[in-house]
């Protein structure tokens, strides 16, 4: 017995080593691979093959205008097309399926010539009656769909002519409607023929008139996409405007992060989206893994509600502002790799003001403490502010993806002597909460293709809503019509330089930082670009073998 | 010995009600709205309103239980509100590849775990029985999250010998049949030895082994037949369990059963898909518990369940 207690925990300690042994070498290709010597990339494109890419959710259905997924946005966007694309480089967009548009002097008649020989999966060419109807099914409370009023609110009626020419007659002008027009996934046009044919099983059977055809769904696992051979319409993005090389396009939902690497290291995914920070270091240097990273398309924020008794103080706000150092949280929280947010706009968005670099609250702890005193809050012997006996406590409503940027927070902000609160719900339950107007702080985060996405979060009809920190701002509301009813690009741009200035001075908000997204390609495949916002580009990539 | 099928029956019902309860009112305690996290920020509270209404989900929570249960009666665990599509569809799609991951996995269990376990029974004490259950303790102990992540690095990142959520086929099959039968197959041979070790030092044994009967046939005709019943037991249990879906393998081998499908539902705050895997889970396992004790009547003829009272 005795005998038996001393070998087996040598046994064990032996065993361990042996696996962790076994293990610990599987990383080593990444760096060994560096040594020997760098990828061929002289390799002309060829046809055929299967790309293969690994994300963590499941898209709930493929009728894209009955979802707010964004995995659902991310396969509905190769099996569809849209009016227009966006050319980052100028901030333009740029025709897609339509070949031309006018505007009205007014802004508000807009007349778009569609693309000639266009047609659907099934086989039914593309027409203005068809795109008229998909918009109007878009907006038809029966469909309820939940961006639908979001994307097309703005659009009054709409005529089809004739098979070429499609009309929006729209309530008042609208800048946002033409950034909504080349989001990749939600504007595309579906054939109401299909959705009639497949009734409540369209969601898994879509058709669309995208480079991709859906070819299968296997629940819990994949989704399979097929090239569609008769794609002649690819727009002037991208080298290769017919059918997609590779001849299959398959998803494979894998929710562990480490099953995800796993897999993209075993051959059995090309493509690793979403990877984090930490893991995408490892490939820097990689010569079998190429790294592609884009800045978010939106930023994350500490929002304060200006009629909480305490915050509804601007000084307050202010020092709240100067406390928070923003770069230990871009070096803590993102490992270095995102970007400080300097106003409510994130760099990668139009209209965002450079000058906010400049003019945004810069971390001054001595400064906070100056600001807090003149608005008399002193320090007690605890070292927690107080002011007529009450002490300067907030609650700071969190989820668990802010874990350790609430807990810097918590921290800087007790360097000037206020007491937070961290209260942890989930993504959902902070929306709502905070909605309602019940909450001191929260950390919030969004995703648009529009700085009009301000409004939703600043204007005063959306109090109850997105408003959370209960902005009422005649100047700021008169200001955000105006930003969103503009077409004129550089005019646009000065109203938003203008709200950005007066929503960075006027303290409701602390702007943190813009993420960085990254994605992981084996360079078995080639070519692999990102799409603006989300999705990949994938009309130029290729399978080497 | 139908009044003992009625009464197992009844008893199990009960068990399948108060797990309905449970869950239930379990489910409606998270924090969270799930036509927010479904319909997204953008959309308008006055549509949020509009659903919660259509799924009857503004209804008190009595309401909403009789209801559900009115449905599961009829055979209908209402619709996912991720999906849109039945409760039961989803869950009878993903069900199949659960029952191929929780046999395959058992059968590895019972055989290696009754091998091992023989072969440590017939050389107690010495370094093979050591080496034995030095296994079934490395094997019990260490969590099946990491030996899954383990294997994967081992034999599908270095070797490539198998693939990573490939599919459902035969090769998808072994790592993680293989990480679910290692804790099995350690209660299953931990079981096996000491039986087989109490058995063996029986008379009978002594008098087969006086009467110059083959070891073989001692080990196996006379022993191991004794050793059944707590094995079969301990089989039956981990084939329930495994049958609910074995959440965690089947999330780090992106497997789709009946597990992945759960978890999902958990996370996307979609109420009635947890009320019905978990209630389905549940009727499984009281399902394979009635089975096994019916069979023990079978292995061992001394055991006559009509005799026991309900409920033991």
């Amino acid at each position: 017995m005795k005998n038996r207690l001393v070998t087996s925990p040598l046994l064990i300690i032996v065993c361990l080593l042996v696996l962790l042994g076994g293990c610990s070498s599987v990383s080593a290709p990444a760096n060994s691979a560096t040594e020997a010597g760098k990828p061929e990339s002289t390799a002309e494109p060829k046809k055929g093959g299967t790309i293969t890419i690994g994300y963590m959710d499941e898209p709930d259905t493929l009728d894209m205008y009955k979802s707010a997924n964004l995995a659902a946005a991310m396969v509905g966007s190769e099996i569809g097309a849209r009016l227009f694309y966006y050319d980052p480089k100028t901030q333009d967009v740029k025709p897609y399926l339509a070949e031309s548009y006018t505007i009205s002097e007014d802004w508000k008649t807009w007349t778009f010539q569609l693309q000639s020989g266009v047609v659907f999966h099934d086989g039914t060419p593309l027409t203005a009656a068809i795109y008229k109807q998909t918009i109007e099914r878009a907006l038809d409370p029966e469909t309820a769909s939940p961006l639908g009023e979001y994307l097309f609110g703005a659009i009054q009626s709409i005529d089809a002519p004739d098979d070429k020419t499609l009309i929006f007659h729209l309530k008042k002008p609208s800048a946002q409607l033409l950034t909504n027009l080349w989001e990749p996934a939600v504007t595309q046009p579906v054939s109401l023929a299909a959705i009639e044919k497949m009734g409540a099983d369209y969601g898994r059977n879509p058709v669309g008139v995208g480079p991709w055809k859906f070819d299968s769904w296997k629940t819990g696992e994949s989704i399979t996409l097929v090239r569609n051979e008769g794609y002649q319409w690819g727009n002037a993005s991208v080298k290769n405007q017919g059918p997609p090389l590779a001849d299959k396009l398959v998803y494979k939902f894998i929710k562990d992060s480490q099953t995800m690497i796993a897999a993209l290291e075993s051959g059995s995914i090309d493509i690793a989206a979403n990877v984090s920070a930490k893991e995408m270091k490892k490939y820097k240097e990689s010569n079998e893994v190429t790294v592609l990273e884009r800045m978010k398309w939106g930023s994350s924020f500490l929002e304060m509600n200006t009629e909480n008794e305490i915050l509804q103080d601007i000084q307050v706000r202010r020092a709240v502002n100067m406390a928070i150092n923003k770069d230990a949280i871009v070096k803590g929280v993102l490992l270095g790799e995102g970007e400080i947010a300097h106003s409510p706009l994130p760099s990668s968005l139009f209209g965002y003001d450079p000058a906010s670099a400049e003019y945004d609250y810069k971390y001054n702890v001595e400064e906070a403490r100056k600001l807090l005193d003149a608005a008399g809050w002193t320090v007690n012997a605890q070292g927690i502010r107080e002011k007529d006996g009450k002490p300067l406590a907030v609650e700071l409503l969190s989820w668990d993806a802010w874990t350790r940027t609430s807990q810097l927070i918590q921290g800087l902000l007790k360097e000037i002597g206020m007491d937070v609160k961290i209260i942890n719900l989930d993504a959902a339950t902070v929306v709502d909460v905070a909605g309602k107007g019940s909450f001191d702080m929260a950390l919030m985060n969004y995703t648009d293709n529009d700085p009009n996405a301000l409004s939703l979060f600043l204007h005063s009809s959306q109090i109850g809503s997105l408003n959370h920190s209960r902005v009422h701002n005649k100047e700021l509301d008169a200001l955000l019509e105006k930003g969103s009813a503009t077409l004129d690009k550089d005019e646009r741009k000065k109203i938003y330089a203008e709200i950005q200035r007066l929503v960075v001075d006027q303290a409701y908000w602390v702007p943190l930082y813009v993420e960085k997204e990254f994605f992981l390609v084996n360079n078995r495949v080639q070519g692999v670009t990102l799409e603006p916002m989300y999705g990949f580009g994938l009309q130029d990539s290729w399978v080497k073998d | 010995m139908a009044q003992y099928l009625w009464n197992r029956l009844a008893a199990g019902l009960l068990v399948v009600f108060g797990i309905s309860v449970f869950t239930f009112a379990l489910v409606h305690m998270i924090p969270g709205d799930p036509v927010r996290m479904m319909l997204g920020q953008k959309a308008t509270q006055e549509q949020v309103e509009q659903v919660r209404e259509q799924m009857g989900l503004n209804k008190p929570l009595v309401e909403q239980y009789a209801t559900y249960v009115t449905g599961i009666v009829q055979g209908d665990f209402g619709t996912s509100l991720k999906t849109g599509q039945p409760v039961l569809k989803e869950i009878t799609n993903r069900f199949p590849a659960t029952v191929k991951i929780a046999v395959s996995a058992i059968l590895i269990a019972i055989v290696v775990g009754i091998a091992l376990g023989m072969v440590a029974a017939k050389y107690k004490d010495t370094i093979v029985d050591r080496a034995v259950l030095t296994l079934a303790t490395l094997g019990v102990s260490i969590p099946g999250y990491w030996l899954g992540l383990l294997l994967m690095l081992l034999f599908a990142v270095k070797w490539k010998w198998f693939p990573i959520a490939g599919g459902t086929g035969f090769k998808d099959l072994v790592l993680p049949a293989v990480t679910l039968g290692v804790y099995a197959s350690t209660i299953i041979c931990r079981l096996t030895r000491s039986g087989m070790l109490e058995v063996l030092s029986q008379d009978y044994i002594r008098s087969a082994r006086a009467k110059g009967i083959d070891e073989t046939i001692i080990l196996f005709r006379h022993a191991f037949r004794n050793v059944m019943i707590p094995v079969v037991t301990v089989v039956g249990l981990q084939m329930a369990s495994l049958l609910g879906g074995a959440v965690l393998i089947e999330q780090v081998f992106s497997w789709p059963g009946i597990g992945t499908l759960a978890i999902d539902a958990i996370f996307s705050r979609d109420f009635p898909m947890i009320q019905g895997t978990t209630l389905f889970m549940g009727i499984v396992y009281v399902s394979v518990n009635i089975v096994i004790d019916l069979l023990y009547g079978f292995i061992d003829p001394r055991i006559d369940v009509s005799q026991q009272k309900a409920g033991a």
